[in-house]
């Protein structure tokens, strides 16, 4: 496969995944704010923020944030840039995708990079996210079944999982690390009602209800989405699929050349699959998670020195 | 809806005509062709005396019975398709970008058998005398010492390439891939209008075009026994293995400019059809005048490069060297007959508008053949009578600057003022060689959907020629089609559409 190719497919599941989280986020917020005090729901809101743009909210309006993290076009993480980026990555290797694929990602693209606050703001806004929610998930089937699981489809698994990886590592770390080192107005530590909306937010309440029943107590939701081997969201689950993923791409390239990936990736695996979560409180499951989310970029780092952007050089 | 016109609607309902309409309808008359005009220009559907030819029959019955409500869904179900499939240019404006179809029209063009096979025959011959004049130009010269063409004309041309001079070319083949504009003139036979040798492109257009009219038109699609195209891409692929001829597995790549190149839906759907890569020149490194592309799992050799991609642009340690298109040191492994490019560099030297007036004397010359297929009367300025002629005939020529293309640099007489008109004459005798004159010619015209209704719009008619071991038509190929009214202006960038074009199985 093309170096090329690789990098627009790892890329482009990338933005889709985040396009899918952040549309959940919004959806759920949208959706929960509802049975909340306007206090609580403003926390929250910053917390979203947060956790979608790694910054201070400047303002804890639902309008003007959902206005600034869905539909502002100048913002690169909006949920209507990153399906642009999505899109735009998508049709640089269009003959690689699916015509499936490609025509249902072009529609979700043309059905929604020309929407605004105002147009979704009068009737139920939280129906634009789910419907875009509903929209990324067949996208997700298309892909799976008429995408040949070769290494184009590799590359998009390793991807999106890293990427989710990296979203769920951050998330958790806003509801139970130091939230927000350095914010003028820090909100204060979750409620009850928060983790509900936590696991909302990372399509976990019932899998987890299933798991640990309706007792929601943070140390089995830290548990949880941090190491459960079986739901998709989990942080642990999308490692193995990392890991899955870097065994099936490259296969043509000397050891040599995979060793640095492998080793990273390996690293990553073992301390989540290992990792117990009695031994984390207080200060040290926020070094875990900023950890994991640092042992991501260099996976990153990793792929791209070996497989991408490597110097033609040193293969001749 | 017309009194006593069945209004049947369901899709099957149209096999159960009689084939032959029991008495023609004229234009003007029925509902959906209002607005139809006849003009001098000959009319694909209608004869001069307004009835349907017989080729035209199955679609007329359709038309007359399907609502006008039922056209515009179809034509609408086409757009809609165009624009998923991402068939599209972007529009930029304050800030906010949209996509745009290219325009489709959803009513077929239609040729019989009898007329394609002859147009057939005649485009074999010219891309046959069309190679093997190349082949010539970069050998030894011979319709050069014979004073065929005039030996300025082609070492002259800025695009003759000196580097191409003793470079092998398999099957002497130089042009594998050529895309000739014919037109239909006024007393109804083909004639052409250019070649276009370099990288023409339109044939994705063709081929999704006949994608959406035969979803839109089943049962006439059927019914009217149409040759098929879809072997387009077998074809082509066949055609550039055939430029590697002892070897098994040749590796095979589609070289774009990129995603902001206009034809780049063309350059992905074909490498998706034919099943080979598509690079762009950062993908692409040469070594020891072999060519390798990146891969994530190392270089990868590739032995044919069908590169849509200009000559100027595809090696900027030959060529211009500003260009970030190309891939540096490609032509000295093509050269070296490391890599085979389709089509070969230096073919521009031929398309000319100039060069264009000898072929059918280049014809005679290496195949002692007559041409089966006329050229349009043209003017060449470089020629003192002919200059002459052309001043005294300014406001009923149209004069063409030699090495432009795309419908720029010209002068339409008719339709032009007397400014402009003293304008170009100045132009022209500044510079005669650079200007070429031919008379107006009406462009045939063929039901278009229109406002709501048919009406008659003029076309011209590019098939693809593929040229390699042996010669590939398929039939047919893509109709482009003037949407402004009484234009005679196809070009799809200054307000052209394309069409579907039916060969018949007579």
């Amino acid at each position: 496969m093309l170096a090329r190719v690789a990098d627009s497919l790892y890329w482009m599941a990338r933005y889709i995944e985040r396009a899918e989280h952040t549309a959940r986020l919004i959806a759920v917020k949208l959706e929960s704010m509802i049975e909340q005090s306007p206090e609580d729901a403003e926390n929250s809101w910053i917390r979203v923020v947060a956790a979608l743009t790694g910054e201070e909210a400047s303002t804890t309006d639902a309008h003007a944030i959902t206005q600034a993290i869905a539909f502002d076009r100048t913002n690169p993480s909006s949920l209507v840039s990153s399906l642009r980026f999505a899109r735009d990555n998508a049709r640089q290797i269009r003959e690689q995708l699916s015509t499936e694929m490609w025509e249902h990602l072009n529609r979700l693209y043309l059905s929604t990079h020309g929407e605004t606050i105002r147009s979704v703001w009068v009737h139920q806004p939280a129906q634009f996210f789910r419907q875009t929610l509903e929209d990324l998930f067949t996208l997700d089937g298309v892909t799976y079944s008429t995408l040949r699981h070769g290494e184009g489809w590799r590359f998009l698994e390793l991807g999106r999982y890293i990427e989710r990886a990296q979203l769920v590592s951050r998330l958790l770390d806003i509801h139970f690390g130091i939230v927000a080192p350095g914010y003028k107005n820090p909100p204060p530590p979750p409620k009850y009602f928060d983790w509900l909306v936590l696991l909302k937010f990372c399509a976990a309440f019932e899998p987890y209800c299933k798991e640990y029943t309706a007792d929601l107590r943070p140390e089995k939701i830290a548990q949880f989405l941090l190491f459960d081997a079986e739901f998709p969201h989990s942080v642990r689950f999308s490692v193995d699929r990392v890991v899955e993923s870097l065994a099936h791409v490259a296969t043509g390239a000397p050891p040599n050349r995979r060793a640095a990936c492998e080793r990273l990736a390996g690293r990553l695996k073992a301390s989540v699959d290992f990792g117990l979560i009695d031994e984390l409180s207080g200060d040290s499951i926020d070094n875990f998670l900023v950890n994991i989310t640092r042992q991501c970029e260099q996976i990153h780092d990793a792929v791209y020195k070996a497989y991408i952007a490597y110097d033609a050089e040193t293969v001749l | 809806m017309q009194k006593g016109v069945p209004s049947g609607l369901e899709l099957g309902v149209e096999d159960h005509h009689p084939s032959t309409p029991a008495k023609p309808v004229r234009p003007g008359e029925a509902a959906p062709y209002a607005h139809y005009e006849l003009s001098a220009a000959y009319d694909e559907m209608f004869t001069p005396k307004g009835h349907v030819r017989a080729h035209y029959g199955q679609l007329d019955l359709r038309l007359l019975t399907l609502e006008p409500d039922e056209l515009l869904r179809r034509q609408q179900a086409c757009e809609q398709s165009f624009l998923h499939q991402g068939i599209t240019f972007t529009v930029y404006s304050d800030n906010q970008s949209t996509e745009r179809i290219i325009p489709t029209d959803l009513l077929p063009r239609i040729v019989t058998g009898a007329e394609w096979d002859r147009v057939e025959r005649g485009l074999k011959q010219r891309i046959q005398a069309l190679n093997l004049f190349l082949r010539d130009i970069y050998a030894e010269g011979r319709v050069l010492k014979d004073g065929v063409i005039p030996r300025k004309l082609i070492l002259g041309s800025k695009h003759y390439r000196r580097e191409m001079r003793g470079v092998a070319v398999p099957h002497g083949s130089y042009v594998n891939v050529c895309g000739s504009d014919l037109i239909r003139c006024e007393d109804g036979h083909f004639a052409v209008l250019e070649d276009n040798l370099r990288v023409p492109s339109g044939v994705s257009y063709m081929l999704a075009n006949r994608d959406v009219v035969r979803r839109a038109f089943p049962n006439v699609f059927r019914a009217s026994r149409v040759r098929p195209i879809e072997q387009y891409p077998n074809e082509l692929l066949a055609t550039l293995k055939s430029l590697v001829p002892f070897q098994e597995d040749v590796s095979i790549a589609v070289l774009t400019p990129g995603v902001f190149n206009s034809a780049f839906f063309e350059h992905a759907f074909l490498a998706r059809q034919m099943g080979v890569e598509l690079v762009e020149g950062r993908d692409l490194l040469v070594n020891d005048n072999v060519v390798y592309a990146r891969t994530t799992s190392g270089l990868k050799r590739i032995d044919v490069i069908y590169r849509r991609v200009d000559d100027d642009f595809i090696d900027p340690l030959v060529f211009r060297e500003d260009s970030t298109l190309g891939v540096a040191g490609l032509f000295n492994a093509y050269r070296a007959g490391n890599v085979v490019l389709a089509n070969a560099l230096g073919t521009g030297v031929a398309d000319d508008k100039a060069v264009y007036a000898y072929v059918p004397r280049l014809i005679r010359y290496y195949l002692s053949e007559e041409p089966i297929l006329d050229n349009i009367e043209t003017f060449l300025c470089r020629e003192e009578k002919s200059l002459s002629h052309v001043l005294a005939n300014l406001d009923k020529l149209v004069v063409k600057a030699v090495g432009e293309s795309g419908g720029y640099g010209m002068l339409v007489g008719p339709h032009a003022s007397q400014g402009e008109r003293e304008e170009f004459a100045r132009k022209l005798k500044a510079d005669p060689e650079n200007y070429i004159a031919q008379p107006t010619i009406q462009l045939s015209t063929a039901p278009t959907y229109v406002n709501g209704g048919v009406e008659a719009r003029h076309v011209d008619l590019r098939p693809f020629i593929l040229h390699g071991e042996e010669t590939r038509i398929v039939p047919g190929g893509l109709t482009r089609v003037a949407l402004k009214k009484g234009s005679l202006v196809v070009n799809s960038s200054q307000g052209g559409g394309s069409k579907d074009t039916w060969v018949l199985n007579d």
